[in-house]
């Protein structure tokens, strides 16, 4: 157990590596995912279309294939950017097909009247997601997104090994590889802090939960 | 309300010189609207007229298509052939004119339909924030007077679900109120309440007839056709069979399927 | 002195000196991928005569008939599994020669692989009887485990682009940041360029280096560290596209891995190693693997460090 004592720097630098990339990719995840949502009901045919077609595609790609051709697949059409921000994107698009779908499940849950009852008041597409539709499928969607969202945090981890340094699972294989410590305390102490991130958040979930449960 | 009462017993059935909205200006005019759901025929070559401040009432049997020809007019429900003119435009397709076109096309639901994520009031300025671009005192201004209006005001700050339906339903004719609208859908407003209810949104409504609001009423309700409606709109399997002032058609209905259906609902 | 580092021994010197010539000529002819080679057919003389005292592990090795074997199923030239058969490659020959000593043929082994992460889990644990799998020898895996050896002293050396001018060794990081450079997370190569960076952003990291090879070659990154003899095996793939640059700016000691302590095992392995090198079956071993992508440069067998 020294281990994790004697090396908390870089557990506590992974910690701070791992939540940052988390963080950052469920804001930019959210943000797709409602957006591949919007497409997917709306009236127009071809952005549905889009809308399908890229759920069905990065849905049920394996997040390291989805990873491998954006940081191997994108700089062989000339797009060169870092690592950091190839795993980001990877993250991201693969992680807004889940957001998506929950939010859809969301959208479906909601009364068809609501959005009768939009349009008849003369409020346009976008208007009706936005003030009538969406806010109320978010929190019909709190707990499946929830779900998906700190999936997202823990899938995170493979971005380690795919040109990012320094997060959580990359110091794992360094202390385990290189500096040939006992895999079995140094992976105890990795999960202790993906509980670290983890927990807190479905506490957050289960507040937001609470917070916005709507009465019919 | 209007001078014309038609002489009871006029046999025809081709309604149009019955009950005529006479010197009114058409607001809505639909002719020869069809409409399918599938294989069913749910509107047969419809004709109707709707005069500026006319309260025109639509009953028949279940399935006869009137909530669906109440819901083409604000197009809610496309059609397949006809057209539907407001104020002698046609109604446009889906889009930001459709929108406009909708916001002067009132609407209230059976099930009421209330913004369950948002309070009374800003369920009923929420449209004429966005829409109409009033700005939120404004909106609030008339709000609260429309709620007052309706009796509703004490609920204001609350949500949907905490009122009752008599409640929650005329807060939603206080939310299509607040848009201006220049005629006013209801499509079955009680048939969702308990019967106690049922009197405090018919109130409502019968005020709003005298007001000289333009009204298309679907509904089951006998009593308020006969006290507030200028003309009473008889629909079976998707066509007016007949039209006629109240009086006239439930003392002395033309057609068999009215005679056939009003002495099923008035007799007990 | 009996613990003496592995810098100090003079063959070790040699050794390296041997791996740049190796990686001179190389580079001078630009060699275009050595063929995989057949290390099948021509296993070391087994020797039925041996006899161990009681208690010994050779002995129990001898009893039981069969060797446990830990070393990598990936590494190409030094432990690589196909899709079917034994693992192939130059710790595979090692552990070979090791087993021939206690009698025990090649169809006696037992694999099991061996990533760099579990290594020494698997001695401590009993799995395997020894590990030979590109394993650097170093003071924090003597804490769990002994090496016997070293048997090879790899180097590690920089991969560039062969147009690539602006990169001449490790330390053409420090000067230009903009730099990057690719190893395997958690190796020992990626650890060591860490104190040639500018900073630590420099370093990229995949799970396996033909990942490193892909970024090389799209311009993700820069250049590519690891052991010379990687390195090697990748520039003879690369059909001229990959060259390596500059010495060798580490050693790399690979020692066989078995249970801390037990001199005896050591000392036999150390023994059968050093008649091996006289013997000529290690240059077999060498150049029928590993050597066969390395070129003709056989190394010399390092000192063994002492038994501990």
């Amino acid at each position: 157990m020294n281990v994790i004592i004697d090396n908390f720097d870089l557990f506590f630098q992974g910690f701070l590596k791992t939540l940052g990339i988390g963080l950052i990719c469920m804001v930019g995840s959210l943000i797709l995912g409602t957006i591949i949502a919007a497409f997917r009901v709306s009236p127009v045919a071809p952005l549905r279309a889009v809308g399908t077609l890229y759920v069905n595609l990065i849905r049920n790609c394996p997040l390291t294939v989805v990873l491998f051709l954006i940081a191997f697949g994108l700089p062989t059409i000339g797009i060169n950017q870092s690592y950091y921000f190839f795993g980001c994107s990877a993250l991201i698009i693969y992680t807004a097909s889940f957001v998506c779908e929950a939010l859809r499940s969301g959208i479906n849950a909601i009364p068809a009247g609501q959005a009768e009852a939009a349009r008849a008041i003369g409020l346009g597409f976008t208007q009706n997601l936005r003030h009538v539709i969406l806010p109320q499928a978010f929190r019909t969607a709190i707990p499946p997104t929830g779900s998906v969202i700190i999936a997202m945090f823990k899938n995170s981890a493979v971005l380690g090994v795919f040109g990012v340094s320094g997060d959580l699972l990359g110091n794992a294989i360094i202390l385990t590889g290189s500096r040939g410590f006992d895999p079995v305390p140094v992976y105890l102490g990795i999960g202790f802090f993906f509980l670290m991130i983890t927990i807190p958040a479905g506490l957050v979930l289960g507040y937001l939960e609470r917070k916005a449960v709507i009465l019919r | 309300m209007t001078a014309e009462n038609v002489a009871p017993g006029t046999d025809s059935v081709a309604s149009n010189d019955v009950a005529k909205p006479g010197a009114r200006t058409p607001l809505v005019t639909m002719t020869s609207v069809n409409k399918h759901y599938g294989a069913l025929h749910v509107l047969r070559d419809v004709n109707l007229t709707i005069g500026a401040g006319e309260v025109v009432v639509v009953i028949g049997p279940s399935g006869s298509g009137k909530s669906t020809l109440c819901r083409t007019i604000n197009r809610l429900e496309t059609i397949d052939t006809g057209t539907i003119t407001l104020d002698g435009k046609p109604l446009p397709a889906e889009g930001k004119a459709l929108a406009n076109l909708r916001s002067e096309v009132g609407m209230v639901f059976q099930s009421f339909n209330l913004f369950a994520h948002k309070t009374i009031l800003e369920n009923v300025t929420l449209g004429p924030i966005k829409v109409r671009k009033l700005k939120r005192e404004a909106a609030e201004k008339e709000a609260i007077a429309l709620l007052e209006r309706v009796g509703v005001a004490t609920q204001k700050d609350k949500y949907p679900a905490q009122l009752s339906g008599g409640q929650q339903q005329r807060v939603a004719i206080a939310r299509a109120l607040a848009m201006k609208p220049k005629v006013i859908l209801f499509d079955e407003p009680t048939s969702a309440l308990d019967p106690e209810m049922v009197n405090e949104v018919l109130e409502v409504m019968t005020s709003l007839a005298k007001e000289g609001m333009t009204m298309v009423v679907v509904t089951h309700e006998m009593g308020f056709a006969r006290k507030a409606a200028d003309r009473v709109v008889f629909m079976a399997d998707g066509q007016i069979v007949e039209e006629a002032e109240p009086n006239a058609f439930f003392t002395n209905p033309s057609s068999e399927r009215a005679r056939d259906f009003l002495s099923k609902i008035l007799v007990h | 002195m009996k613990t003496s580092t592995f810098r100090s021994a003079p063959a070790r010197r040699s050794a390296k000196v041997a791996a740049v010539l190796a990686v001179g000529v190389l580079a001078l002819t630009a060699c275009g991928g050595g063929s995989d080679s057949d290390s099948g057919g021509d296993d070391p003389a087994v020797n039925t005569e041996a006899t161990f005292e009681a208690g010994t592990t050779m002995a129990k090795i001898q009893e039981a008939g069969v060797l446990k074997l830990g070393t990598k199923f990936d590494q190409p030239g030094f432990g690589e599994k196909g899709l079917s058969g034994d693992p192939k490659g130059f710790d595979v020959e090692i552990a070979k020669i090791i087993a021939s000593g206690m009698g025990i043929g090649a169809d006696k082994i037992e694999y099991t692989e061996s990533p760099s992460a579990v290594r020494e889990t698997l001695i401590i644990d009993g799995d395997v009887d020894l590990v030979a799998a590109t394993y650097t020898i170093n003071d924090e895996r003597k804490e769990r485990i002994s090496f016997a050896g070293p048997y090879y002293v790899a180097g590690q050396q920089i991969m560039t682009r062969s147009d690539d001018t602006a990169i001449t060794g490790p330390d053409s990081f420090k000067s230009d940041a903009s730099l990057k450079v690719c190893s395997v997370a958690g190796s020992t190569p990626a650890d060591n360029i860490g104190s040639y960076l500018a900073n630590k952003n420099q370093l990229v990291t995949f799970d396996v280096y033909s990942k490193c090879a892909d970024a090389l070659k799209n311009n993700q990154v820069d250049a590519v560290t690891t052991d010379n003899v990687i390195l090697l095996g990748l520039v003879g793939k690369s059909n001229g596209a990959f060259k390596v640059v500059g010495d060798t700016f580490t050693e790399e000691p690979y020692g066989i891995g078995i249970t801390k302590g037990d001199v005896e095992f050591c000392n036999y392995i150390v023994d059968t190693l050093k008649k091996a090198s006289e013997d000529g079956s290690y240059e077999k071993a060498w150049t029928s693997t590993a050597g066969a992508v390395e070129g003709a440069v056989v190394p010399e067998l390092p000192t063994a460090d002492a038994c501990a």
